[in-house]
């Protein structure tokens, strides 16, 4: 950690990523001004690798997947640069006929809520099997057939009987299987999981959390996690990026970040994880609230809230320092934070 | 699903009580002198009023007439008009005809309407969108019996596109005017309605999976959008069948058709009580028949109706 330089995203092999974003701006045109929601992110990802984004509510984690996916609306959100980079083509110079084919099929998406994002008048089997009859041209009979052999891939019991059942029809554990299931229909390469949890009790969150770990693992997908939760992620990612205010504030191996953030914000985070042994004691919370990205704060959007908050942050915004070994940080006191001399 | 049938068909008998005993008592207590009206202008002198008393039963307790009518209603026999028609001949007449009117309506509000109303919600705030939302508004705001006879003219006596009055054997092309008049105040609200299904369908978190699938855009719209914006559109256009039945009252005096709604406004100027009666009672049980198909398709249409 010697000569410390503004970098691109640390490449690993020096190949090229699976998946890789490179500094991508979003903004969105509404009556009320231009929100600037994605500003600068670079993130990559290779096979069956997992790669954790971190981030309170509104830091661009979602906004940021639907660019890849290519289903942010269009207005109004605009993509004003940035690139996409899948296999080393940009999808955003694609024509969209040529984007649709990538969708489900090369990269892949489940969200939040399953019962909203499923449609609630077709069968689950209908659902999983659509691709397959009207992109894979498979009959209907093998397309269903797949369907099941799918939801056992997805651990839901007694599969066949229940491929005419409704999405209403199931836990919220199973209908999110079901949106995994549907997700992996076309052997996607990547798969984006908007905090697939966060709507599940706190035993079937653990379910799903590996499943997903081991479908990864077993099918060698790249797994783009989304979650605000850093309790969850220590044990299935490999990497982590932290977001706020629309960047990637710190981008490091899990093991790394645990140890040592970093990033303010970063310890900020892990301050607030509940833990088992610190039961009663009360949970460090990070104070004020995230910015308005209508008006975003000057020099480090992250200032206003930071307690190491030096003159310097409320005016030079802090670029993206590498700090070896695939890390970076955007604080102009990130060594400081290594070293433990920030104060 | 079973329960769910019972219920509802426990609910329509309940309903058809209730309506024909309201609609009878209506006629009992507020219907004027009946054998003044049967006689005419003519006197009726006491021993003639004494007889025709008991031949209609008019001396038993109210109770009794409703239930003999029920009874009667129930076997098929709806009585006779005041000049002594059987009321089943002037239906049999009469129901063919304002069924093709009505069915030309319902034509007509789908294909302008519902149609229309699906452009209108995928491209909001587009010129079409705004054409159509003004249309609506003045379509909306002009009543049947301003817009029959406005119509009628324009098109049959200006225009001379289609016949002025359809008449007594009137040919589909004869009631083509008149169906369109009658489903033009349903063409606007089902395009309000349909639209905003639309639009909040396209806005739901399915159709963000459906992309996501990699599924193109007309399949999006043409399955995943319109097969849930169908729900609404055809719990409406059932309940509609019952404005049709009153907006035809209108249609039908204006275009001198002598359908259902012709004869109920002739019983009602004429007070031919038993007339008014027997309508009535069959506008309700085919009300509540197209009631009960209707919830039946909800359930069709929406699995989570089905499995409650
Ligand atoms: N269609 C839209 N129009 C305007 N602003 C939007 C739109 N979609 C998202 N945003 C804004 O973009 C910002 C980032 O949103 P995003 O959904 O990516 O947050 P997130 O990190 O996923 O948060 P969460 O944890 O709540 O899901 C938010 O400030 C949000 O208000
Ligand atoms: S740059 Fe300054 S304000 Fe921003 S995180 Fe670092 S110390 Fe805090
Ligand atoms: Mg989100």
């Amino acid at each position: 950690m010697t000569d410390i330089h503004v970098s691109s995203p640390p490449t690993v092999g020096g190949g090229r990523h699976l998946l890789e974003v490179k500094d991508l701006f979003v903004e969105f045109h509404t009556r009320d001004g231009v929100a600037r929601v994605i500003n600068g992110v670079s993130y990559h990802l290779d096979p069956g690798e997992t790669l954790a984004v971190l981030g309170e509510s509104g830091s661009g984690k979602s906004v940021t997947a639907q660019a890849i996916m290519g289903i942010l609306d269009m207005p109004p959100a605009k993509i004003p640069s940035g690139q996409i980079l899948y296999k080393g083509e940009n999808l955003l110079a694609m024509p969209e006929e040529k984007r649709r084919q990538v969708r489900g099929k090369e990269i892949s998406m489940i969200f939040q809520d399953a019962l909203s994002a499923l449609n609630p008048v077709f069968p689950v089997g209908w659902q999983i099997s659509e691709t397959l009859r009207t992109r894979a041209g498979m009959s209907k009979k093998d397309a269903l057939n797949r369907a099941v052999e799918l939801m056992d891939l997805v651990k839901i019991p007694a599969a066949r009987a229940r491929i005419r059942d409704y999405p209403h029809q199931f836990s919220g554990g199973m209908r999110q299987r079901v949106m995994i299931a549907m997700a992996l229909a076309m052997d996607p390469k990547v798969l984006i999981a908007d905090e697939p949890t966060t709507a599940l009790d706190v035993t079937v969150q653990a379910q799903i959390m590996d499943l997903l770990g081991d479908l990864r693992r077993d099918l060698n997908m790249g797994l783009i996690l989304i979650t605000h939760d850093l309790g969850v992620v220590a044990d299935v990612a490999d990497r982590i990026a932290v977001m706020y205010a629309g960047r990637i504030v710190e981008h490091a191996d899990v093991r790394n970040v645990y140890k040592h953030p970093a990033h303010p914000y970063t310890e900020g985070l892990l301050d607030s994880i509940p833990r088992l042994d610190s039961k009663g004691t009360e949970l460090a919370t990070i104070k004020g609230l995230p910015p308005n990205l209508m008006r975003p704060p000057t020099g480090c959007a992250f200032h206003p809230r930071c307690k190491y908050a030096k003159a310097v942050c409320t005016t030079e915004t802090p670029l993206s320092l590498d700090l070896g070994h695939g890390r970076t940080s955007a604080c102009h006191f990130a060594k400081e934070m290594l070293d433990g001399t920030l104060r | 699903m079973f329960r769910y049938l019972v219920r509802r068909f426990l609910q329509m008998i309940m309903v058809f009580f209730a309506t024909t005993f309201i609609v009878y008592a209506l006629m009992y207590w507020t219907g004027g002198d009946p054998i003044q009206a049967l006689a005419g202008e003519k006197p009726v002198n006491d021993v003639l009023r004494a007889q025709l008393t008991k031949e209609y039963g008019l001396d038993q307790p109210f109770l009794v007439r409703y239930w003999n009518y029920i009874t009667d209603l129930l076997h098929g026999d709806l009585g006779n008009t005041l000049v002594g028609r059987p009321i089943k001949d002037v239906l049999a007449d009469a129901w063919p005809i304002t069924i093709q009117l009505a069915v030309i309506a319902i034509v007509v509000t789908i294909l302008f309407g519902v149609t229309a109303g699906v452009i209108a919600g995928i491209r909001r705030g587009s010129i079409f969108d705004n054409t159509t939302l003004v249309l609506t508004l003045i379509v909306i705001g002009i009543p049947s019996v301003v817009l029959a006879p406005l119509a009628q003219y324009l098109f049959t006596i200006q225009w001379k596109i289609f016949p002025t009055t359809a008449g007594g054997d009137a040919s589909l092309w004869d009631l083509l005017l008149p169906g369109i008049v009658l489903g033009s105040l349903s063409v606007a609200t089902a395009m309000r309605l349909t639209r905003a299904s639309v639009s909040e369908n396209l806005r739901a978190d399915f159709v963000r999976t459906a992309r996501s699938k990699g599924m193109p855009g007309r399949r999006v719209i043409g399955i995943h959008v319109l097969r849930n914006s169908l729900i609404p559109i055809v719990t409406f256009l059932g309940v509609e069948l019952g404005s049709l039945m009153a907006g035809a009252i209108v249609t039908e005096g204006v275009f001198n058709i002598p359908g259902v709604g012709y004869q109920l406004s002739k019983a009602l100027t004429t007070e031919d009580t038993p007339l008014i009666i027997g309508i009535v009672s069959v506008l309700v049980v085919i009300f509540l028949v197209a009631n009960l198909i209707v919830d039946l398709l909800y359930a069709v249409l929406d699995p989570r109706i089905r499995y409650e």
